[in-house]
């Protein structure tokens, strides 16, 4: 079993335990285990809140006296703890404001923590997580150059096209300067190189900026 | 019959000339400039040229090729800055060749001069001063400028730099640059893919750096160039057939066929040819 087949049965495993493979899987995930423990923090502490202490049945009887005067409800006789008691076969059963309130809470905190749960066990991802875009600096860079060419490919074609090769040569100086430093970081003639390169993308990049903007 | 067609004819040649005026058009501008003012041009396509002028003043001379784009010169009321600019007409979307605006300005001396063009050549002749020179594709020549602070920026221009004293830096992308007699306190030429050949003697005492990534550079001094040379090309080949004096003192190990170091006479300039994998051949005139 892995952790999103777990999740998947996560809501009964809380309300009645599970069968001996959760269980198993509880024990060997630690963050399986941390969200069931922390679903069931919030499930007892609900239930701990949920039960109320019933009001006089005084408070019954005006209310629903109240009730029928303005006809409201029909005047029914009173059950033994003195609430109304209906002849409706079939009563549902009603729930205190604050209860309510408080289930809604726990159903929410469930949600949102099965919702944000992701499991960090690279043995059970299974390919969960949508792939990494590379934002290395190295494809950023070159994304911003095809942005420039595109755009100036839209004033001239030529122009965009003489851009397009001495951005690319430019590159090319770059990263081969990178290498030579990275080989020998002690080399100041590498160094130079390097520095002569990124200057003359910067150049590149703003005469293409001025012209754009001409 | 014959007067008819001759008066066909006469319309014919009347709506044509009327057309090739409004097609294009030539026009002279006059704008003063105080002393150390600046002048400004931008121009995309056809052609920008500057020689010098007798007043104090800068004379424009543009000719147009279509009706969608127009010529604005002007300058501030204190003439410290003068300002042409090649633009298209509202709601008109001119081709490059619509666009081509040829200017011919004279400016007097002692003015800073900035142009800016995409394909238009750019030639600057015996006229001194500061020059800033942006070019795309264009041609940039610069010729007999004495006392001259001259910067060229060009992507896939070629360069052409000749009798030039004073302070030169250029960077080239993948246009070739060419330095003939140019010296002075300080001369930089940075190339990625365009070679760099300089013919000259680099006095003056100054420093010179010529560099490339894949370039070549290929210097040519004469005899009498008093200079402190180091030649260095990290993954390329170095060659001379100039005879060089061997340094007291080295600052790096030179290795056989990729760096040499050397002086001629006093060593009065420092030159540093560097390149990254191209190829550097100094040779005797």
């Amino acid at each position: 079993m892995n952790c999103k087949q777990f999740q998947e049965v996560l809501p009964h495993i809380i309300e009645s335990g599970g069968n001996p493979d959760q269980e198993a899987h509880l024990q060997s995930c630690r963050e399986c285990g941390e969200l069931v423990r922390d679903l069931r923090y919030i499930a007892d502490q609900a239930r701990l809140l949920l039960p109320m202490h019933d009001p006089n049945p005084r408070v019954w009887n005006n209310i629903q006296k109240s009730l029928a005067r303005e006809g409201l409800v029909p005047e029914d006789r009173m059950s033994r703890q003195g609430h109304t008691m209906t002849n409706s076969p079939a009563q549902k059963k009603s729930w205190t404001p604050l209860g309510l309130i408080l289930a809604a809470t726990a159903v929410l905190a469930l949600s949102l923590l099965l919702v944000n749960y992701r499991s960090t066990n690279p043995a059970n991802q299974e390919n969960l997580a949508p792939p990494v875009p590379d934002n290395s600096p190295a494809t950023a860079a070159n994304a911003d150059d095809h942005v420039l060419v595109s755009q100036l490919a839209q004033q001239d074609a030529d122009v965009a096209g003489a851009y397009q090769a001495s951005l690319e040569e430019v590159s090319s100086y770059i990263s081969d300067a990178q290498k030579a430093v990275n080989d020998d970081p002690d080399d100041s003639a590498a160094q130079e190189h390097l520095r002569d390169a990124y200057q003359q993308k910067a150049v590149l990049y703003q005469m293409a900026t001025a012209l754009l903007l001409e | 019959m014959k007067k008819l067609d001759a008066a066909v004819l006469a319309g014919l040649i009347l709506v044509g000339s009327a057309l090739s005026l409004a097609a294009g058009a030539a026009r002279q501008i006059k704008l003063a400039i105080a002393p150390g003012g600046s002048v400004n041009v931008v121009n995309n396509c056809g052609s920008v040229t500057l020689h010098p002028g007798n007043q104090r003043q800068v004379v424009v001379n543009a000719a147009t090729h279509s009706d969608k784009v127009e010529v604005d010169a002007n300058s501030t009321p204190d003439g410290k800055r003068v300002d042409v600019r090649t633009h298209a007409l509202p709601q008109q979307k001119p081709s490059s060749s619509e666009s081509s605006v040829d200017y011919d300005i004279a400016i007097p001396s002692g003015v800073s001069v900035t142009i800016t063009t995409a394909t238009a050549p750019i030639t600057i002749e015996s006229v001194g001063g500061d020059f800033s020179l942006s070019s795309g594709t264009g041609p940039v020549t610069v010729k007999n400028a004495a006392n001259a602070r001259v910067e060229v920026r060009g992507v896939a221009a070629p360069v052409v730099l000749s009798n030039v004293t004073g302070q030169v830096e250029v960077t080239s992308s993948n246009g070739s640059v060419q330095l003939t007699n140019v010296s002075g306190s300080r001369v930089r030429v940075a190339a990625t893919s365009g070679n760099i050949t300089y013919h000259g003697d680099f006095s003056g005492g100054g420093s010179y750096v010529l560099s490339t990534h894949t370039g070549a550079i290929e210097v040519t001094l004469p005899p009498s160039a008093s200079v402190d040379l180091t030649a260095r090309s990290l993954k390329g080949s170095v060659e001379n057939d100039f005879p060089l004096q061997a340094k007291s003192h080295m600052t790096f190990d030179p290795a056989a066929g990729r760096s040499f170091a050397g002086t001629s006479n006093s060593g009065s300039s420092s030159v540093e040819l560097e390149s990254f994998s191209g190829r550097i051949r100094v040779k005797k005139q």
